[in-house]
């Protein structure tokens, strides 16, 4: 099991797989913050007034991150905010879920009011923080533009 | 670790803080936000139908009124619209729509905004239809991001929001 996890090409391809998912995921929220604004409202989870602050710093620490993790800059540090925004993400889909809030998620485009895809996207969220955990226990320091600090 | 999630998290908020600035699309950094309890959510009328236009609470259509996206829709006739209506709607009564060419009088209404708009209509409240009627009209039409606000006029004033009444009501 070790050897699986800590396996370079392995680690690599998760790293530009869940890199990019993360750079994608950021594009509409950084160019459209209304919207994203608006997404995160329908969740009814953060205080009015902070909503904005978080719809204009959220995309751009998935953002870079992403870049982050793709080059192996910063790369625990990448990987950390990555394991912990997916729990956050996990969390308020569950919320979303329990209260029978009807939304789509708001991951890649704006959330609506409208048909509840919010499993699908909590489902979702589960195989991505299979990876990111992957990412936060392997010790392969391959590829790489900064050492690993460990 | 730690010390490069907060390195990370400062080079985040430099740019998401420094580059709404200068974007096109810039928001205020401090939201406000009105919460408004709906209570029961969304009144859905029981001839919806699958396949209909979303129906949105008080508390959304106030937030979209709020955030200024969207085009309010107010389907009744125009003395209706004229003695209070949702401040900035346009008046498009679904009793009076042209036989002919209503493609083209919707869209001469509706200013030739982009079919994918966000759209909400709305008439007098729960006893009104004409919401409907006029949403699934404009969906036939290609409209393609459109919501009904079935609590209508009545359920924005019951919430204490403002309405707008025009000089011509009291003609």
């Amino acid at each position: 099991m070790r050897r699986i996890i800590d396996n370079d090409i392995l680690t690599l391809i998760i790293r530009l797989l869940v890199g990019s998912i993360f750079i994608y995921a950021s594009y509409y929220k950084i160019i459209e913050p209304v919207s994203f604004a608006k997404s995160i409202w329908y969740y009814h989870l953060v205080p009015g007034s902070l909503i904005n602050l978080v719809a204009l710093i959220l995309p751009w620490l998935e953002l870079i991150c992403g870049l982050a993790l793709i080059f192996g800059i910063q790369y625990r540090g990448a990987v950390l905010w990555m394991n912990v925004m997916t729990i956050i993400f996990m969390i308020a889909l569950t919320t979303a879920v329990v209260r029978g809030i009807s939304i789509d998620c708001g991951c890649f485009k704006a959330a609506q009011a409208t048909e509840s895809s919010a499993m699908d996207a909590l489902i979702r969220d589960v195989g991505l923080l299979i990876l990111t955990l992957q990412l936060l226990f392997s010790r392969s320091k391959k590829w790489m533009i900064q050492k690993i600090a460990t | 670790m730690l010390k490069q999630a907060f390195i990370l998290l400062i080079v985040s908020l430099i740019f998401s803080l420094g580059v709404n600035l200068v974007s096109p699309n810039k928001i205020p950094y401090i939201g406000s936000y009105r919460e408004l309890s709906s209570g029961d959510g969304p009144i859905v009328p029981p001839t919806a139908e699958e396949g209909d236009p979303p129906f949105i609470a008080i508390d959304v259509a106030e937030m979209e009124h709020s955030m200024g996206k969207a085009m309010f829709v107010d389907a009744r006739d125009d003395i209706e619209f004229y003695c209070g209506t949702i401040p900035g709607s346009v008046n498009i009564p679904f009793d009076y729509l042209p036989e002919e060419n209503t493609d083209q009088y919707i869209d001469s209404m509706m200013n030739n905004v982009s079919k994918d708009t966000p759209i909400i209509v709305f008439c007098s409240g729960e006893e009104c239809d004409l919401s409907l009627h006029l949403a699934r009209n404009m969906q036939y039409y290609g409209y393609t991001n459109l919501s009904i606000f079935f609590g209508g006029a009545r359920e924005w004033e019951n919430f204490n929001l403002e309405l707008q009444r025009s000089p011509e009501c009291e003609e």
